[in-house]
């Protein structure tokens, strides 16, 4: 049994994993009772979609989806840090 | 040497995956949104960091990919790393936002930031 195979066994096996988590958080993100909980619930997708586009990369074989994993995180991050600003000081200040 | 650095790969992906679970049905379950914040703990770091190092490892031993097994590679961890630094971050920030405008309604049995305020 080639790698290749090997990894398709078990992307079998992870992908179920991973879209039943993305779900959940979904849930969560429209339910969340308070902004904060929106926030954090989008926050975790973000990461988790992030790995999972690293992860089909190689499911693909495509270079070129790898890259928006990395925009993906960095705009989590100021997703957080924006609407911690304007919950802090009522404003964003740009 | 190739199926080595696959296998590494390969079992950071499960545990990536198992721990990605924990975590969304602990931020579904869990009461408030302080306890929250630590179920949002496993479900990055152990559900997007891990998984992120391990396909990294796993792109590394996989020869059916080709050249472009380095960029895949090199972008997994560059990635994990950025992922690592802005979680942490970014919770610490929510949670300071949090308890600086009151938001979230919780009964502490003690809150040490309730005299830093003023």
């Amino acid at each position: 049994m080639s790698l290749e195979n090997v990894f398709f066994l078990l992307m079998k096996f992870v992908i179920p994993l991973y879209l039943l988590a993305f779900v959940i958080y979904a849930i969560r993100a429209f339910k969340g009772p308070t902004i904060v909980d929106i926030i954090l619930a989008v926050d975790c997708l973000s990461f988790d979609i992030a790995a999972f586009m690293a992860i089909l990369a190689v499911y693909f074989k495509s270079a070129f989806l790898i890259s928006g994993a990395i925009t993906l995180a960095l705009w989590a991050y100021l997703l957080d840090i924006y609407v911690a600003k304007h919950l802090v000081s009522k404003e964003v200040g740009a | 040497m190739n199926e080595l650095l696959f296998y590494i790969g390969a079992i950071m992906i499960i545990i990536g995956g198992i721990c990605d679970l924990f975590g969304a049905l602990g931020l579904l379950k869990f009461p408030n949104f302080y306890i929250r914040l630590h179920a949002a703990t496993v479900g990055t770091i152990g559900g997007a960091v891990v998984p992120l190092f391990g396909v990294g490892f796993l792109a590394l031993g996989s020869d059916f990919l080709g050249g472009m097994k380095y960029a895949i590679a090199g972008a997994s961890f560059v990635t994990g790393i950025i992922v690592l630094l802005a979680a942490s971050a970014g919770a610490h920030a929510l949670a300071y936002a949090a308890h600086k405008s009151k938001l979230v309604k919780w009964e502490p049995k003690c809150d040490h930031l309730e005299g830093d305020e003023k």
